[in-house]
């Protein structure tokens, strides 16, 4: 009993990371339709901001973290401004191509940038909580996990109430819903898509810095979650943030209960076949809204 | 479209240059970037069947790919089985991988669709590890080099990827000219559109992942055997292949064979200058400009440089012909002699259905008589269109029946439905905006005719019949709304209907519209064809129906010749009392 | 639209003036050219880089002591070529940089994967390969053209398991059970395998934990937990992804799991392990490796050091440093830069001192006929202090074995 308990703990905490890291991505594409390769590589970023507050300020990563979400806000509010906002916002069922081809391309221009900058030797921060835990009776809880996963909580519950009580929140999500609509009740539909990839982007690197208290980096970190990302905002039905939120914990649940039945070479296969059961049974996702058929 | 022997031309001429590219090089890296810029091409015309025809977007191709590498490699290591012949059960796993993966997938749409796919090949790179195929070497046979595709004269692989390649083109040149063809980008453009033209969108997506399996296959295993040598779970079940396929495929532009063609003959080049350039001595650089390479091309083609050179160039022609299109005229009215109605054609019963407990329709019933134009009216959300989606199949009904001909067609796919002879217009325009009016038309007409030659005669038939004929050639785009209306009219048409439900057809439409329009839906029906009609405007039912059915909240209210509906009081109560009232002043 | 066409145009101008400014300058007509194909951008650039260096360094300590004797005093030259992330790009890599100019030997490609496929490149066009790679598969293909310096895998696991119970006995605590636990990559599956279907049993020693996982590994409590209760005598490990490995090393310490980790290969001894997880949690943690600086060897690490910057020197710079000076003794032999000749000289040679010989272990360099060093066995590699030392084989062990508390 206690062993699933630590089960489902140690799933849950791995999970809550990835939570942060995909709530990012469903509100990109929840108000814009991007799918956006390149979140992987902003989350890196805002590892290695992280890491510099750390080496340089002595700025602990969990404040860091925080501290990495305004200048990613502003980077993606400028990398919309730039590049995205010239092949979005028009015709949504053209445009999907151009948008791919476009993140995929900035995904290999930050990853290389990268590397040839800060060079692809791995770096880390060493914090004392990455290798302690908090003892709840015989369940373990790592203490870096459990740091990141109270303010991946309040970070996602911030956005939440963002988005659901602010006005601004409110014109985001008409625009979401219905861009042509709310274009006539004045809403400016570009400032709120720049709005939404600043925040996409600055949660997302907030995330890496929450990693970045017990995971290494290095400029490739962002291919060792970019599927899992997708596969939490396809999860929770695409564009919705609590169901982006959802589907990062039941991905961390799903890889850690996994080990019980499957031999552990095939963990993840285990969240592959998880995410297709869903879809097949729902396939709006635990979230989505089901699209009206005519 | 160019004609068709040109078109035929051209991939010949495309196969020629690169037979004469292949005997004019002489370094062996350059026969390895060639043979890389055919096999890249070659997948992303794969890929390009059910993703840029069918437009399913798929991120998991490189399942596919990867099954063609491992199946051949293994039955070469395992059973020591010539890849010539190992490639044909690699072919025929892969297809069988497509059907399984395809009927559950194919339920999802759009993007979850892709992302979806993205899945399969995830899982396949996982086991392939857990059964301790991490690298796969293909032995070497010094004594049958030819047998086992081991050529020491690079020569011979160029010339082999360029036979796949040139399969594929024809491959791929035989469906875009095909119904299959048309069939598939009807379904791209439109889905439902096409699902109500005929077009049975889960058979026609699965026949096209069926198709582009096969070419991933081959491609796979013969990249392994030319290119790497070893086939490893990653460089084959990967992202990289996937991105690789979508770059060569969406910097040409999809949905065209010439696409991913000219974006492997730019992209795969550009890498590989790159690489040898700048990314030996700095390296990381070559990524950094062949993303921001990417980047730049997409923003200045975002559709792909195939369709960005033809869009200009037809952009140009279009302003030249656009000048002085005669206007559309009413024409003179054949209001003669009205042909008596005849026995019953439809018959609805008891058609019950909600929407998350709200009661769209409850127990509707009525019967259309054949050569009759019935009207359905009812204020909005009283169920006109719920009802037209009911009955051409769209949505099935939790209670009652639909009989046509005598024959229940409840629960059939709208596209079995439109074959059994229901034909239908929507409220809001459904076009297919990428075709030309005359091959919007076209798909329908496939219903009945697989010939293309005779289905363009079909259509143009049926242009000529609604008086569109001098746009065939136009795109919707450019279209008025009174042109879009008669060429979804003439579309549905050309599926030979014996009964044509019409979704608004009068919305939007100026005065001297809605007299074209009127005197079109007599003629169809003077034609032979009966006619279902929604309307909410009174007043153009009244000239034009011989029967109304009145729906209130989701009831039949009324039904009759429309003197006497209009005359019942429930009617008056509950919808003309006010609406017509005030509709009666403003313009329709 | 016109400004974006005049943007690709401007962006396409500046990629041929890139291009063109970084056309290399054309070496003088005797010199003799080596290739090195590795990962220099990607995943895997740091161990490239590293590579590099070491190559670099032989190079230029050959060309200084006046070139190659047997030519006339013609200089070495390094032409590196990118392998990339991917196994497409590391064969194209190798076949550009062979077909384009005359290349008399080369080294490569750190991943087996690569090795594979690069030295099918090689033998196609008669060119000497020299690889560190350890996986069994590139040397039993049959190629006349590949030499791997580093013992095998499978070699590697019955030699390692030698050394360490040896050592346990030394220190009076004989392994009973023994773990493993690590990824799926070849080169480990390689080791674990001989270790799982016979050399443990061989030795009576129970695996009571296995644990082999695909990169990369979400989270390591599951794996620890099981090594804590089960208290093994050694733990076989090998993860090479480093964010896996760091996880692992962080689980361990957090759960205060005592149990000796035995590595299998390089990757557990790069400097960026101290800056990640700090010195204290490495202490004693040992690692099996194809070569390592060994006794006598003080000299060349700390002019490494110097050049470089990195805080010690490690298997993948040492092996293309031995690599580089290898092929310089076979081109003497040779007295030719022609690749076949080369080749016929490697088949032949037998060194058993100089730079390139004492770059391996045992310091002979002799092959066998698949291409196989005969003779090769690995070393034991142990942190201490941050740093890590070869301490076994003693008789070039640069620190003694610390044992474990």
């Amino acid at each position: 009993m206690a062993e699933l308990v630590q089960y489902v703990a140690t799933g849950l905490l791995v999970g809550g990371v990835y939570a942060l890291m995909s709530i990012g991505l469903a509100l990109i594409f929840g108000v814009m339709r991007v799918v956006n390769f390149a979140q992987g590589d902003f989350m890196m970023l805002g590892m290695y901001l992280t890491y510099f507050y750390a080496i340089s300020g002595r700025v602990d990563p969990l404040l860091g973290a925080l501290l990495s979400i305004p200048p990613f806000f502003v980077l993606g509010w400028l990398v919309h401004r730039g590049i995205l906002a010239r092949v979005t916002g028009g015709d949504p069922a053209r445009q999907h191509d151009a948008q791919l081809i476009v993140t995929l391309g900035l995904s290999l221009v930050i990853t290389n940038a990268t590397t040839m900058i800060l060079t692809p030797t791995p770096r880390g921060i060493p914090t004392s909580y990455a290798t302690q835990a908090f003892a709840v009776g015989p369940v373990l809880l790592n203490q870096a996990r459990s740091y990141a996963f109270a303010m991946a909580l309040v970070l996602a519950a911030a956005v939440y109430l963002f988005l659901t009580r602010t006005d601004v929140g409110k014109a985001l999500r008409a625009a979401a819903d219905d861009p042509e609509a709310a274009g006539y009740q004045g809403i400016d539909v570009r400032a709120m898509h720049a709005l939404a990839f600043g925040t996409g982007i600055a949660l997302v690197a907030a995330a890496g810095g929450l990693l970045a208290t017990y995971y290494p980096i290095e400029p490739t970190v962002a291919g060792n979650f970019i599927v899992l990302m997708f596969v939490a905002v396809v999860l929770g039905g695409l564009g919705s943030i609590p169901g982006a939120f959802v589907g990062g914990l039941v991905i961390g649940l799903v890889q850690s209960l996994t080990l019980l039945v499957l031999p552990f070479q095939l963990q993840n296969t285990g969240v592959f076949i998880a995410f297709l059961l869903v879809l097949y049974l729902r396939p709006q996702g635990l979230f989505g809204r089901r699209l009206r058929a005519v | 479209m160019p004609s068709r022997s040109r078109g035929w031309l051209a991939v010949g001429a495309v196969l020629a240059a690169g037979l004469v590219l292949a005997f004019l090089i002489d370094e062996r890296y350059h026969h390895r970037v060639l043979t890389l810029v055919f096999l890249w091409a070659t997948m992303g015309l794969a890929w390009n069947i059910i993703s840029g025809y069918a437009g399913q977007i798929s991120f998991g191709h490189q399942v596919f790919f990867g099954i063609g590498a491992y199946v051949t490699v293994l039955l070469v290591v395992k059973a020591g089985l010539t890849p010539w012949i190992g490639m044909g059960v690699a072919v025929a796993a892969a297809v069988l991988a497509a059907v399984l993966i395809g009927l559950p997938t194919f339920r999802l749409a759009g993007i979850y669709f892709g992302l979806a796919t993205l899945a399969y090949p995830l899982i396949f790179r996982i086991v392939m590890d857990w059964l301790g195929y991490q690298e796969v070497a293909i032995p070497m046979k010094r004594d049958d080099p030819g047998w086992f595709m081991q050529f020491t004269e690079p020569r011979s692989f160029v010339l082999l990827a360029l036979g796949v390649l040139g399969a594929t083109l024809v491959l791929s040149r035989a469906i875009e000219t095909s119904r299959l063809g048309y069939r598939l980008r009807a379904i791209r453009e439109n889905e439902q559109a096409a699902e109500a033209m005929g077009v049975n969108a889960f058979r026609g997506k699965m026949a096209a992942y069926m198709l582009s399996a096969t070419p991933a296959a081959v491609a796979g295993a013969v990249y392994i055997h030319a290119i790497l040598f070893i086939v490893t779970p990653d460089a084959v079940f990967g992202l990289l292949v996937i991105s690789q396929t979508l770059v060569v495929c969406m910097v040409g532009g999809t949905g065209t064979l010439w696409g991913p063609l000219i974006g492997a003959a730019l992209m795969v080049p550009v890498s590989e200058i790159l690489d040898s350039t700048v990314g030996d001595r700095l390296p990381g650089i070559q990524g950094v400009v062949y993303g921001a390479a990417l980047v730049v091309i997409t923003l200045y083609a975002p559709e792909g440089l195939y369709w960005r050179v033809r869009h200009a160039l037809r952009a140009r022609a279009d302003r030249a012909a656009a000048v002085g299109r005669p206007p559309i005229l009413a024409p003179a009215d054949e209001d003669g002699a009205r042909p008596g109605a005849g026995p019953v054609l439809l018959e609805v019963r008891g058609v019950s259905k909600a929407f998350l407990g709200l009661q769209a329709l409850s127990e509707v019933s009525f019967e259309v008589r054949e050569r009759e134009i019935l009207g359905v009216i009812g204020p909005n959300g009283a169920g006109k269109t719920t009802l037209f989606n009911v009955l051409n199949g769209f949505l099935g009904p939790e209670a009652g029946e639909v009989r046509l001909l005598g024959e229940a067609v409840t629960g059939l796919r709208p596209s079995e439905c439109c074959r059994r002879g229901m034909g239908r217009t929507f409220q809001v325009v459904r076009t297919f905006p990428r075709f030309t009016v005359l091959e919007n038309v076209m798909v329908g007409g496939f219903v009945r005719e697989r010939r293309v030659g005779r289905v363009r005669e079909l259509a143009l038939a049926a242009l000529a019949q609604v008086g569109m004929a001098e746009r065939a050639d136009a795109l919707p785009g450019g279209l008025t709304t009174l042109e879009l209306r008669l060429m979804e009219l003439a579309r549905c048409l050309a599926t030979s209907p014996r009964v044509v439900l019409l979704d608004e057809p009068l919305a939007g439409l100026s005065a001297d519209g809605v007299d074209v329009m009127i005197a079109m839906i007599r003629r169809v029906r003077n034609a032979g064809i009966t006619v279902v009609i929604i309307e909410h405007t009174m007043q153009a039912l009244l000239r034009l129906a011989d029967r109304l059915v009145v729906l209130d909240q989701g009831r039949r209210l009324a039904e009759g010749p429309p003197g006497e509906v209009t005359r019942q009081p429930a009617v008056i109560e509950a919808y003309l009392g006010k609406r017509w009232l005030a509709r009666a002043g403003s313009p329709s | 639209m016109r400004s974006l066409a005049r943007m690709l145009a401007v962006s396409l101008a500046l990629l041929l003036a890139v291009g063109s400014v970084y056309v290399r300058p054309a070496p003088a007509a005797d010199d003799v050219k080596i290739a090195l194909v590795a990962p220099l951008s990607g995943r895997w650039a740091r161990q490239g880089q590293l590579k590099k260096m070491g190559a670099d360094m032989a190079i230029e300590e050959i060309n200084a002591q006046g070139g190659i004797k047997a030519l006339g005093g013609a200089k070495l030259v390094l032409r590196e070529a990118d392998a990339g992330d991917s196994v497409e790009k590391a064969v194209s890599a190798a076949q550009r940089v062979l077909t384009r100019e005359k290349i008399s030997a080369g080294i490569g490609s750190w991943l087996s994967s690569f090795t594979l496929g690069v030295t099918e490149v090689a033998e196609r066009l008669q060119v000497p390969w020299l690889s560190l790679s350890y996986a069994d598969s590139i040397t039993e293909r049959g190629f006349k053209y590949t030499f791997q310096t580093s013992p095998v895998s499978s070699l590697q696991a019955e030699q390692a398991l030698e050394l360490v119970t040896d050592l346990a006995k030394k220190n009076k605590r004989p392994i009973k059970k023994a773990a493993i636990v690590g990824d799926n990559t070849a080169a480990s599956m390689f080791f674990y395998k001989p270790l799982r279907e016979k050399l443990l049993a061989a030795k009576g020693i129970e695996l009571v934990v296995d644990d082999v996982w695909t990169p990369p590994l979400a989270d390591a409590t599951a794996i620890v937990q099981k090594l804590r209760s089960a208290q093994p005598d050694i733990v076989f490990y090998g993860a090479t992804n480093f964010p896996d490995s760091i996880q692992v090393l962080q689980k361990v310490k957090e759960f205060g799991v005592k149990s000796p980790i035995q590595g299998v290969g390089a990757w557990l001894v790069t400097p960026e392990y101290v800056k990640t997880v700090g010195k204290e949690t490495l202490d004693n943690i040992q690692t099996v490796v194809a070569t390592h600086p060994m006794k006598g060897q003080e000299e060349l690490v700390k002019k490494f050091v110097q050049r470089t910057g990195e805080p010690f020197m490690t298997q993948d710079p040492l092996c293309t440093y031995g690599h580089v000076w290898l092929i310089k003794e076979a081109i003497e032999q040779a007295k030719s830069a022609d690749p076949k000749a080369i080749r016929d000289a490697l088949a032949k040679i037998d060194l058993q001192s100089g730079p390139a010989a004492n770059s391996f272990y045992p310091p002979r360099i002799k092959f066998d006929e698949r291409g196989r060093r005969i003779g090769a066995i690995p070393l034991i590699v142990q942190w201490q202090g941050g740093e890590p030392f070869t301490v076994v084989p003693t008789a070039v062990a640069t620190r003694p074995v610390a044992s474990h508390k």
